[in-house]
């Protein structure tokens, strides 16, 4: 009964939706607004304008860099709220989730994580360096090397993978995204007059590829901070 | 209608899907199964924001040696990167208080629940 | 200073950063925490003080992010509207005045600092909300909001309190796909995200995406605004926060709805290119609706949080109705409540923390006779009692006698109707609280004496109070500001 009401629901639902896709402007051609607008702008002056050549990068740091300063922030907002709900529990019900622990990982995956992880280490930095030129960037590679860590805690001991997150200073490293950000932020403020400023001139093209890759590390490395402190959290560990 | 539609294939393609991860929302039990729900209609909307990006024979916007006009127009990728984040923090903060529900009421189906409540 | 422009954009980065840093600076007694949260949103107050004063000497104001031009940059926008900012640093700064002692009796040690950098989060989404001028940043800084909202609903943890977050989550989570939907759409008949640009050029655009887009930011912005039908998240998720996070999603997040609603307003109105009557008779009803519905449902709640949560369901629903009537009177009362509301709620459910912490009971039952051992704390709330009834000279009457008017002007008297007839309901269930806290006897005459709230508690009630009797002397005056943002909503571009 509800299922059939609800199936109704979606199908009228569905049937107004693309009614609306029909009326859009085609898909495909290159005369739609959002093509021969904003977008058009970015592709045509981006790579000289920002020193990136990888324009999707530039959009992200240069033209809409606030949005970015904004995402870097849910994503630590994120690790706030899973903190504030997951430690400092009352109840005495309590008990950290073992099945982590209890289904050991054959030898197999054991040896297979443990011999691609440097390889996964080195490409990960590698994305998340080189984001301005090639495909890639701060949040691709932060999510490679956060994915890694998670595959080692699962299959390393509690010892070992304890010491992936340098306990002492994680709190300042699992915020510095948003800081190195706002730091370049204010650094473009006080050098130049405006908050995020890049220097478009060609002379001045180094030290703006160098905000943007400090850019990009603390992202990179943040964002993966973020990650693992997730699961960790998730799976009852500190 | 159907004409207009054939050439806005992947924006109707989103459309199913979003209507496929309501379905899930608004049908299923279990709250996680509820969430999943919720990620497939972020996925949708993901894909329809980047399609509208999409031109043909377009080359990814990556100046450099061997690039070529024209070029896929960038910023819906650079929104829906955000949007992706946004969606994995929501499903972080999700699970978490699903964690939170299983250990202090042991069950995580939505009718259970209720009449626990 | 005030006309430098980038403090648009260090109003929002210094509670950014600080809100980032509490967990490094607090150490294991959450006090110093709660210091530095009270210093991080000082200097925000200030600085937001010299942007209301350079709004009202030269008019809305801008600062594109950058360096850019807008729209290929972000641009943040300043408008009377923005003029908001001031109720959402004083309300911030006052709820976490409060929680210094409120804090640790309600979470565990461990969690404080976070509840303080999730609060400043949350402010700092708020504040970036009312000032950015960009579609995109406007969804960011929602789910910054958002998100802190769920997880400061959770933070007591308790089970109901789980599951009151979790729906939440759920219903925000929806709503704000819609909103993100709609900017898609937005973005894909104008290819634009300025809010700026895309009024201007909305016009001559395909008819079925540009309604789809309008109806799926309102249904977005209308979840989080918890109107009639879709508020069922609200009563749980308010009543079962701590008090000064309630005091904080009564007051202003919900009212991140509305403003959010007033935004699509301007580019609908401003374009021309779409007729809102049909939405807008929508919303007119529904807000009706919410006006007797919340009321009703108050009236029957013994527990004093649940009360307070239905009536801010109720209000909503004024200011609701108010945008909907679409006249001058109407959006300048409605504006303006927005305002007066989040005080007046803000008092209410201080003050019903103070006693909750004083006595630890909740129920009206369980704190008869309170006006004895706590007078303070109770005048106050009685005070914004009033002030929600609407009965003058408090805060709360000139708005509604607006939107009463705005009505009639709009020729659709039985919404007069309706508004006085919700405020006769809500009338009655403040007499019930006023009557209890002062005329009926305390439940155990053994129980041992109750004090009145310590000073960092009490002085933020008391100071919210005597806002709620001052907004209401002032009068006119707030009202008459926000006329020229009223005047430009309604007329469209190029005067047609």
């Amino acid at each position: 009964m509800k299922r059939a009401f609800t199936i109704t629901l979606l199908i009228a639902l569905a049937l107004v939706l693309l009614n609306v896709m029909a009326d859009l402007p085609p898909h495909g051609s290159a005369e739609t607004p959002p093509y021969t607008h904003v977008g058009a702008y970015y592709l045509e002056h981006g790579p000289e304008e920002t020193g990136s050549e990888n324009v999707v990068t530039s959009v992200i740091l240069n033209y809409r860099g606030f949005d970015t300063t904004g995402e870097v922030t849910v994503i630590v907002t994120a690790l706030m709220a899973v903190i504030a709900v997951l430690t400092g529990t009352r109840d005495t019900s309590q008990e950290p989730d073992t099945a982590v622990t209890q289904i050991a990982p054959s030898v197999v995956v054991r040896f297979i994580v443990r011999v691609l992880a440097p390889f996964i280490l080195v490409f990960a930095v590698y994305v998340i360096l080189n984001g301005h030129i090639t495909p890639g960037g701060g949040f691709q590679g932060g999510t490679m090397l956060g994915a890694l860590i998670i595959a080692l805690t699962l299959v390393l001991d509690e010892r070992r993978s304890a010491k992936l997150i340098p306990q002492r200073s994680v709190r300042v490293i699992q915020v510095i995204a948003p800081l190195m950000f706002v730091a370049i932020g204010l650094f473009g403020l006080i050098a130049w007059g405006d908050y995020l400023f890049f220097p478009r001139s060609e002379e001045l093209r180094p030290i703006v590829e160098i905000m943007l890759v400090l850019i990009e590390i603390g992202i990179g490395v943040g964002g993966a901070v973020v990650f693992a402190r997730i699961f960790r959290l998730m799976a009852g560990r500190p | 209608m159907i004409e207009a539609l054939w050439n806005n294939l992947d924006y109707a393609a989103s459309v199913i899907l979003f209507c496929i991860g309501l379905y899930a929302v608004i049908t299923r039990n279990n709250l996680i199964k509820k969430f999943m729900g919720l990620n497939i209609m972020e996925t949708a909307v993901f894909a329809f924001i980047v399609a509208l990006g999409v031109v043909e024979n377009g080359d990814a916007p990556i100046m450099g040696d061997g690039a070529s006009a024209p070029f896929i127009n960038p910023l819906p990728q650079a929104l829906i990167l955000t949007g992706i984040v946004v969606a994995v923090s929501t499903t972080a903060l999700a699970l978490s208080l699903v964690i939170r529900i299983w250990r202090q009421c042991g069950t995580i189906e939505a009718d259970e629940l209720r009449e626990a409540e | 200073m005030t006309s430098w422009s980038p403090l648009l954009a260090l109003f929002l980065v210094i509670p950014l950063v600080g809100a980032v840093l509490t967990p490094v600076v607090s150490d294991s007694s959450g006090r110093r925490s709660w210091g530095w949260a009270v210093f991080i949103m000082s200097v925000t107050s200030a600085m937001s003080v010299s942007l209301i004063v350079r709004v009202l000497e030269e008019g809305p104001f801008s600062y594109v992010i950058g360096g850019w031009v807008a729209p290929y940059g972000i641009e943040l926008r300043f408008d009377e509207f923005s003029a908001s900012v001031a109720i959402v640093c004083l309300l911030g700064l006052l709820a976490i005045v409060f929680s210094r002692h409120y804090a640790p009796q309600a979470l565990t040690p461990e969690r404080i600092p976070y509840y303080y950098t999730l609060l400043l989060l949350n402010l700092t989404g708020m504040l970036g909300f009312i000032v950015t001028g960009d579609l995109f940043n406007l969804y960011v800084f929602t789910e910054i909001l958002s998100l802190s909202a769920y997880a400061l609903v959770a933070i007591s943890g308790e089970k109901t309190a789980e599951m009151a977050a979790f729906k939440y989550l759920v219903m925000g989570a929806v709503s704000s796909l819609s909103i993100l939907f709609g900017v898609g759409l937005l973005y894909a008949l104008t290819g634009s995200l300025n809010m700026a640009d895309v009024t201007s050029r909305l016009a001559g655009t395909a008819h079925a995406p540009l309604v789809m887009a309008f109806a799926a930011l309102t249904l977005g912005f209308m979840v989080k605004a918890a109107l009639f039908p879709l508020h069922i998240w609200l009563p749980d998720a308010h009543a079962i926060a701590p008090s000064p996070v309630s005091a904080v999603l009564s007051g202003l997040v919900v009212k991140i709805g509305i403003l959010g609603m007033l935004r699509v307003y301007q580019m609908a109105y401003g374009s021309g290119a779409i007729d809102l009557s049909g939405l807008n008779l929508t919303l007119t009803w529904l807000g009706a609706i919410s006006i007797v519905m919340g009321a009703f449902f108050a009236v029957f709640q013994d527990d004093i949080k649940m009360m307070l949560a239905y009536s801010t369901i109720s209000n909503i629903g004024y200011i609701v109705m108010g945008l909907g009537l679409a006249s001058s009177y109407s959006l300048i009362g409605a504006s303006v409540h927005v305002f007066n509301h989040a005080l007046i709620k803000a008092t209410l459910f201080l003050g019903a923390g103070a006693l909750i912490h004083q006595t630890g009971q909740r129920t009206l039952t369980g704190l008869a006779g309170i006006g004895r051992s706590m007078p303070f704390t109770t005048a106050a709330i009685s005070i914004g009692a009033i002030s929600i009834v609407g009965i003058p000279p408090t805060a709360g009457f000139l708005c509604k006698w607006y939107i009463a008017l705005g009505a009639l002007e709009a020729g659709e008297p039985i919404f007069a109707v309706a508004l006085v007839f919700g405020a006769l309901l809500i009338f009655i269930y403040y007499i019930r609280m006023v009557n209890a806290f002062y005329f009926r006897k305390p439940q155990d005459a053994g129980a041992p004496a109750v004090h009145e709230a310590p000073l960092t508690m009490l002085v933020p009630v008391l100071i919210l109070a005597a806002l709620c009797l001052i907004m209401g002397i002032l009068g006119r005056l707030p009202l008459s500001f926000i006329e020229p943002a009223v005047t430009r909503l309604l007329t469209p571009l190029g005067g047609g």
